[in-house]
């Protein structure tokens, strides 16, 4: 039998569980983490200056034009939205295959997933020509006719898919904090404090039928999140897929997508969970080299499963025999736009491959750089399929370039200041570790250890 | 109300309020009183429904206050509502006292006339509420018929342009002319220093073309009384008219009847996009050529690439000094053919195989001259324009004048009866009024209509001529080049301000009616002249006795024109029917005159063996530059090019490559010592010794659209050479990006424009189209009444552009600028595609009309979430503008990429007076809509309630789209596809050269193309598997 790695190192009793974990939550920030904090939240500002900027003057401000009538915000919307996959697949789906591994990085996972969602929601609304008419993406009893929505519209299956994932995952987090919260309304010494974190743990009181119910609720709970992780992406990819663009009109959308998502949500756990190390040193021994390798496979994984992806797209447009379809993917790789599909290939096939060396697997610094590359390599792979299937379809007289502006880089930089600002806050101010469900893992590794030399 | 509230109301008027009073508020209250009681009952008054004077204080609660609660909902709708939706706070109100003609809401044709210098148009032109808004061809016209060229119909913009003049003014200049001061002047003052100016002689007047025949009376007149000299310049003045005169004794244009001819050589004449009347020669050249079993042949000899040249079925590219060379070797293959003199024989000689010399295939050429010789009296040789403008214009335009002679093309198709005799302004005359100047014989110059400042170079010595000019009197509508140095500027109404009449060929008049009444306290040049002679006391009655000029037009037609061409009629009615119908009179035909030409003893002079040359010429939608200051000229694509807001240096690729060229990559060219900096445009098609510039740019003074757009290039001309002159280049570094708006110049081997040949067609008519088996899983749409659809013939479209500027009026679309032009974002929602086939060197061009498709499976209605583009029971794919949130999905998906967005708040950057062009029948978009083409659905709109109020059913034709009633070529049709025997069902059903573009895709669209014929003896070769 093989050896099984402890989960969490450094022989904690479970109070040391509860301090470390509390600790972020109960003293002053330190220097590194106002730095962080004040820079991310400058750049949200900016962000939030930047849309006000495209709201009132208009989405011109932007690269997009004709022929590339989607850009910098869809691509980044995708992304992110991408970005959010990660959490709920740890969080629900590992949690239904009882894989004890996730439960040290479920909590801040999920908690990546519910902020990359909000950063992403925030896309399709600003990138409309008028986003003062956006509550007409819904289906809403209205007077005017009354008119209803196009359901035929993969954007509007778009609007129930993202916003459905975003109500549900969100429940999903925050149920799941609930006994964490207590814990830390228990320790609060402040009066204050102690009733926020009273309220926001609705009451619990940690009684057995409690626990029972709690349990249930979370097992239902990861139920539905988990057709959600594969439905989101599916439907994003439909936005796409159902149109008739040759370069998006593809079967092979909805599981490359999901795919995708899942090789950029790993990816983003990985940067995140690297810096949180640095940050709080002591959750090194909650999220331990043997929790980032087993992602970092994942990471492999996937981007092998989209590399397999990249290749079929190119395969199904020679077989198709269509011409314009080929163009497009011909293009792609030799067109004025090929070094963003080169530098999508090299980041999200070619660099991940450092996975399969075991050394490097377990190496911080190398899976850090790798996971921004395939961060890069992400958000170039949106680029690749917006605007290089846009930008050269049908009737050559309509071929054009995108206008990248200075705009199109504020907003998808200022979207990490908004990312970041929430999940630096969230790292002050929630438990970023599931002190509830680690304890129950507590002795894994242990004891099979024990276990096994008892047995000799 | 209905019995139940009758009830409560009752019921609380017999019920007594019973109070507890252990608490009271008042002794009221305490005592409970009646009065109390009554103001219980009353006691929210607020209700703004209360009846109170029926039943004042018995009112029930009930019903007040859910009418209360109903009003309280309604207002805050009403006020939330006024937060979001955007309507207009200004009042507006109707006609108190209607004007006769006028209902609101219908708009107004008028007849009326365009002149541009060059070519005339008869038109009728659209007025709403007494504003012109729309410019069409008169479809009775004789000459263009319902082509109106993208100049006429742009200059309606000219009228509500800002930077017009709305007074007099008055230039103060010191000593030495260098400095100046402007500033405004009353008529009278300005006609007090005018008029006293000119009482002391030397009095000499500069106009361009003058093509009205009251214009010219008055001018003559002006001339009688004041001792005058008249001149008149054009700065796109070819030799044509003068070496009609050598060669036949009369200087006139004849016209030319491409309809007739069955061979057209052109050498550098761009009759289709800039020379002559190109409305007139679109229509007939495509008249010529609409059946394809019998069309003409079009070779074209280019030096620079042009729209005729891009037409043409045979093309060859040329140098500008090989001109005189082509017609001489044409002349010298055909000798031996048609009877020919024997000391013209001898002249030629030396011609004989020069097609090697001028690199052409020597076969190729000869087979030109045979077809000549095949087509005698069917063909047309004809060479004009600036390009011509070279030391051998003459010598060439006489040759070419033989050449139709011998060929008995003379009065067949080259009839100078029907020519017009008011095109015939030339350099020499300028260079007579120059020579003038300078003698000091010269007091008061009057200019009209004509800007030498801008539009001649330097060595012609204007500028310099004109500082010994004591007087200079400016009537225009702009503070131009040239009135900054005038004395006085007498503003000139807007041409659609001003009564007038038009003489385009001869014996043929057209009236020009203008369309609004003077915007500004402006006064018509006519009017000034007659306003002169009549403080002067000096000239004919007539010119004296009228105080509008109207009066004397009219006049002049009661007492010397009605007589010609009236047939008898009582004047009033005549002249009733001759506004009515815009033109009397008719074309004449024409008979053979005898060549008095000396074709023996025609030299080539200009023997240049410079390594490149340069050719000057005008583009079709800039022009002279005249109107450089029209945002829709400018955006338009140049017909060719597809560059917008730009002049440019054309070379060859070959040229490019050999002096590492790229485009936009800025040369500095050099003729004669005379410098300017141009970007580079690689030109497919053109001749590698040539460097080709449009002039018409660079205009410093024309109005901010123009301002720092382009560069002027008449300042390389050499005096009146505009062509063929020696020019060195050189790369400068700097880049300047030309903007275009196609993205790609190849078909890429798509079926796009399919193109067949003469031989192709022989026995397949539908030879290279290549149909794709379609098929459906859903019924499909029904369309039980009308079901609308368009037909677009490639073979007969030229791409003269005429139907995007049309489309630009008529449905109020945006200019946006170099800027976003550049970044895709230009609004039109026709464009014209040219693409180039065959090889770079000698490349080829066809051209497409795209416009959205209103396909029936419209791939833009399915995408869009909130429903804003719909598909309406017609056929029609609708727009709906307010309910489009702008997710732009629709262009995405859309194959055709017809959509355009509007990125930003176009309709608020409108500049007052601009915004009164606007079309009120089409809204103005907002910001963040989608937009497109609408099939012209307030056109159909308007033309199906006219049949329904006039109580007959629809009849093809009825509607005209915007597009369609601007195509000189009649190449778009648009009518009901449900109506078996419209035309476009014709097409539909019948024609075997129908095809959809992108068929294969299935989005099955109501726009049906036919493939394009090249006449050119030519079997297309086939490709294996083409197409998939």
């Amino acid at each position: 039998m093989l050896k099984r790695n402890p989960l969490v190192l450094g022989n904690k009793s479970l109070k040391d569980v509860t301090d470390d974990i509390c600790a972020p939550i109960e003293r002053v920030p330190s220097k590194e983490w106002m730095g962080l904090f004040l820079g991310a939240k400058g750049l949200f500002i900016f962000y939030i200056l930047t849309i006000a900027m495209v709201i009132s003057t208009g989405i011109g401000l932007l690269g997009v034009n004709h022929p590339v009538a989607w850009g910098t915000m869809i691509i980044t919307f995708v992304f992110w939205v991408g970005i959010g996959h990660a959490g709920t697949l740890i969080s629900a789906i590992l949690f239904l295959f009882r894989q004890k591994w996730r439960t040290s990085v479920a909590r801040t996972a999920e908690a990546m997933t519910v902020f990359a969602v909000a950063t992403a929601g925030i896309f399709p609304l600003i990138h409309t020509g008028r986003p003062w008419l956006d509550f007409w993406l819904f289906p809403y009893p209205n007077q005017r006719g009354p008119l209803w929505v196009n359901f035929r519209s993969p954007l509007l299956w778009d609007v129930f898919a993202v916003s459905t994932y975003a109500t549900v995952s969100s429940v999903f987090w925050i149920v799941g904090m609930i006994p964490d919260l207590a814990t830390v309304r228990d320790r609060a010494k402040n009066v204050i404090r102690k009733k926020i974190y009273g309220a926001l743990s609705f009451g619990w009181r940690g009684t057995a039928k409690q626990w029972s119910h709690f349990e249930m609720i979370y097992l239902v709970l990861a139920g539905l999140s988990t057709p959600l992780v594969l439905s989101v992406h599916t439907i994003v990819s439909f936005d796409f897929a159902v149109s008739q663009l040759p370069g998006w009109h593809t079967t092979i959308f909805p599981p490359y997508f999901v795919a995708g998502a899942i090789f950029s949500g790993f990816a983003m756990v990985i940067t995140l969970m690297t810096l949180v190390r640095i940050g709080f040193p002591q959750f090194k021994n909650y999220i331990t080299i043997d929790h980032m390798e087993v992602m970092n496979k994942i990471i492999m994984m996937t981007g092998l499963m989209v590399g397999y992806a990249y290749g079929s797209e190119f395969l199904i447009a020679w077989y198709s025999g269509n011409d314009y379809e080929r163009y497009v993917f011909m293009n792609r790789a030799m067109g004025p736009y090929a070094w963003s599909y080169w530098i999508m290939v090299t980041c999200n096939v070619l660099i991940p491959q450092i996975f399969w060396f075991k050394k490097f697997r377990r190496s911080i610094p190398i899976m850090f750089v790798v996971s921004i590359f395939v961060n890069i390599g992400m958000w170039f792979e949106r680029f690749v399929i917006t605007v290089t299937s846009l930008h050269r379809d049908f009737l050559p007289s309509n071929w054009g370039q995108y206008a990248w502006s200075i705009y199109d880089t504020a907003i998808l930089v200022g979207s990490f200041g908004m990312f970041f600002t929430i999940f630096l806050l969230y790292l002050r101010v929630l438990p970023a570790i599931s002190i509830a469900e680690v304890k129950p893992v507590l002795n894994v590794g242990k004891e099979e250890d024990e276990h096994h030399g008892k047995g000799h | 109300m209905n019995n139940n509230e009758n009830k409560i109301q009752s019921d609380n008027e017999n019920r007594k309020i019973e109070r507890d009073s252990t608490y009271w508020r008042s002794f009221e209250e305490l005592n409970n009183t009646p009065e109390f009681q009554k103001s219980l009952q009353t006691e929210f008054m607020s209700s703004p429904l209360r009846e109170e004077s029926k039943h004042e204080g018995t009112e029930a609660d009930g019903v007040a206050r859910r009418d209360f609660l109903k009003l309280m909902g309604a207002s805050i709708a009403l006020t939330s509502a006024a937060g979001c939706i955007r309507r207009p706070v200004q009042k507006i109100v109707p006609y108190n006292k209607q004007p006769e003609e006028v209902t609101v809401g219908v708009s107004n044709w008028y007849t009326s006339s365009y002149f541009d210098g060059q070519e005339g148009l008869g038109l009728l032109v659209k007025s709403r509420e007494g504003r012109p808004v729309h410019i069409q061809g008169n479809p009775k016209f004789p000459l263009n018929g319902t082509g109106a060229s993208v100049k006429a119909q742009a200059s309606l913009l000219g009228l509500y342009e800002p930077n017009r003049l709305q007074k007099p003014f008055r230039n103060l200049f010191n000593e030495k002319r260098t400095n100046k001061e402007t500033v405004g002047v009353s008529w009278e003052e300005l006609d007090a220093k005018v008029v006293e100016s000119l009482k002391k002689g030397g009095v000499a007047i500069l106009t361009g073309n003058i093509s009205s025949p009251s214009t010219k009376a008055v001018i003559s007149d002006f001339k009688a009384g004041f001792n005058a000299d008249h001149y008149a310049w054009e700065p796109l003045s070819d030799d044509v008219a003068s070496a009609q005169a050598t060669s036949y004794g009369e200087a006139v244009v004849p016209g030319h009847r491409y309809d007739k001819a069955q061979m057209i050589v052109s050498i550098d004449a761009d009759f289709l996009g800039t020379w002559g009347p190109t409305m007139t020669n679109n229509k007939r050249f495509a008249d010529g050529r609409r059946n394809i079993d019998k069309m003409s042949r079009l070779v074209s000899f280019d030096s620079t690439y042009s729209l005729t040249g891009a037409n043409a079925d045979i093309r060859f590219k040329i140098k500008p000094s090989q001109q005189f060379d082509v017609v001489m070797g044409l002349i010298a293959e055909i000798a031996g053919k048609v009877s020919v003199s024997e000391s013209v024989k001898t002249a030629v000689a030396p011609y004989n195989g020069i097609a090697d010399k001028l690199g052409i295939s020597s076969e190729a050429f000869k087979k030109v001259a045979s077809d000549l010789v095949k087509n005698q009296g069917e063909s047309i040789v004809v060479a004009g324009g600036i390009q011509t403008k070279t030391k051998d214009s003459l010598a060439l335009q006489t040759a070419v004048n033989y050449l139709n002679s011998i060929l008995g093309n003379d009065g067949k198709t080259v009839v100078a009866q029907a020519g017009n005799k008011n095109v015939t302004a030339s350099y020499d005359q300028i260079k007579n009024l120059i020579k003038k100047m300078n003698a000091g014989d010269v007091k008061t110059l009057i200019i009209y209509r004509s800007n030498p400042f801008y539009s001649t170079s330097a060595d012609l010595g204007f500028a310099e001529a004109i500082k010994k000019v004591s007087t200079v009197v400016f009537a225009g509508d702009k503070m131009d080049e040239t009135a900054v140095n005038a004395h006085f500027i007498a503003t000139d109404n807007h041409a659609l301000e001003t009564w007038g009449d038009t003489e385009f060929a001869t014996g043929l008049y057209g009236i020009h009616q203008p369309l609004i009444r003077t915007m500004y306290d402006t006064r018509s040049f006519q009017l000034s002249l007659m306003t002169w002679a009549f403080m002067a006391k000096v000239g004919p009655k007539r010119i004296q006795e009228f105080e509008t000029y109207y009066d004397y037009v009219r006049n002049l037609w009661k007492t010397e024109l009605a007589a010609k061409v009236g047939g008898g009629k009582d004047f009033d009615a005549f002249w009733n029917g001759f506004l009515q119908d815009g033109f009397v009179g008719e074309v004449a035909a024409g008979s053979a005159r005898t060549f008095k030409g000396d074709v023996a003893s025609l030299k080539k002079t200009n023997s240049s063996d410079s390594a490149f040359e340069l050719a000057l010429y005008p583009t079709a939608n800039i022009g002279d530059g005249t109107l450089a200051n029209i945002g829709w000229l400018q955006e338009l694509p140049d017909v060719v090019t597809k560059i917008v807001w730009d002049n440019y240096a054309c070379v060859s690729l070959k040229t490019a490559e050999a002096n590492k060229l790229r485009e936009g990559d800025v040369i500095e060219l050099t003729v004669g010592g005379k410098k300017l900096s141009l970007p580079t445009h690689i030109q497919p098609g053109l001749h590698d010794q040539v460097v080709a510039v449009a002039v018409g740019y660079g205009r410093t003074h024309a109005g901010d659209i123009a301002k720092g757009v382009g560069q002027n290039a008449y300042t390389l001309a050499q005096g009146d050479l505009l062509s063929g002159l020696p020019v060195e280049f050189k790369k400068t570094g700097d880049k300047i990006e030309l903007v275009t708006t196609q993205g790609h110049d190849s078909m890429e081997g798509r079926q796009i424009v399919v193109t067949a040949t003469n031989k192709d067609i022989e026995h397949k008519k539908d030879a290279n189209i290549h149909r794709h088996h379609t098929w459906n899983i859903w019924s499909g749409h029904q369309y039980n009444g009308h079901k609308w659809g368009m037909a677009i013939d490639l073979n007969t479209c030229t791409g003269c552009s005429a139907c995007m500027t049309a489309c630009q009026s008529e449905n109020n679309i945006h200019v946006v600028g170099k800027k976003y032009v550049m970044q895709g974002r230009e609004m039109h929602w026709i464009r014209i595609d040219r693409y180039y086939t065959g090889d770079v060197e000698s490349a080829s061009a066809v051209f497409q009309p795209l416009m959205c498709q209103h396909c029936d499976n419209a791939p833009c209605e399915t995408v869009c979430p909130v429903a804003a583009t719909v598909h309406s029971s017609e056929g029609l794919n609708e727009m709906v503008y307010n309910r489009c949130v702008g997710t732009r999905y629709c262009s995405n998906n859309c194959p055709y990429k017809v959509r355009r967005f509007n990125w930003f708040n176009y309709a608020k950057l409108i500049e007052k007076p601009m915004h009164m062009h606007l079309n009120p029948e089409v809204g103005v978009r907002t910001r963040g809509v989608m937009e497109k083409c609408t099939f012209c659905v307030q056109r159909i709109k308007e033309g199906k309630n006219k049949a329904k109020m006039e109580e007959r059913p629809l009849k093809d034709g009825d509607i005209k789209v915007a597009c369609e009633a601007a195509c000189p070529t009649q190449t778009i049709v648009f009518g009901d596809l449900n109506d078996e025997n419209s035309r476009v069902a014709k097409v539909f059903k019948s024609e075997p050269r129908a095809y959809e573009l992108l068929e294969e895709w299935y989005a099955k669209p109501s726009v049906r193309y036919q493939s394009k014929i090249k006449n050119n003896d030519e079997v297309t070769a086939k490709k294996g598997a083409d197409h998939a």
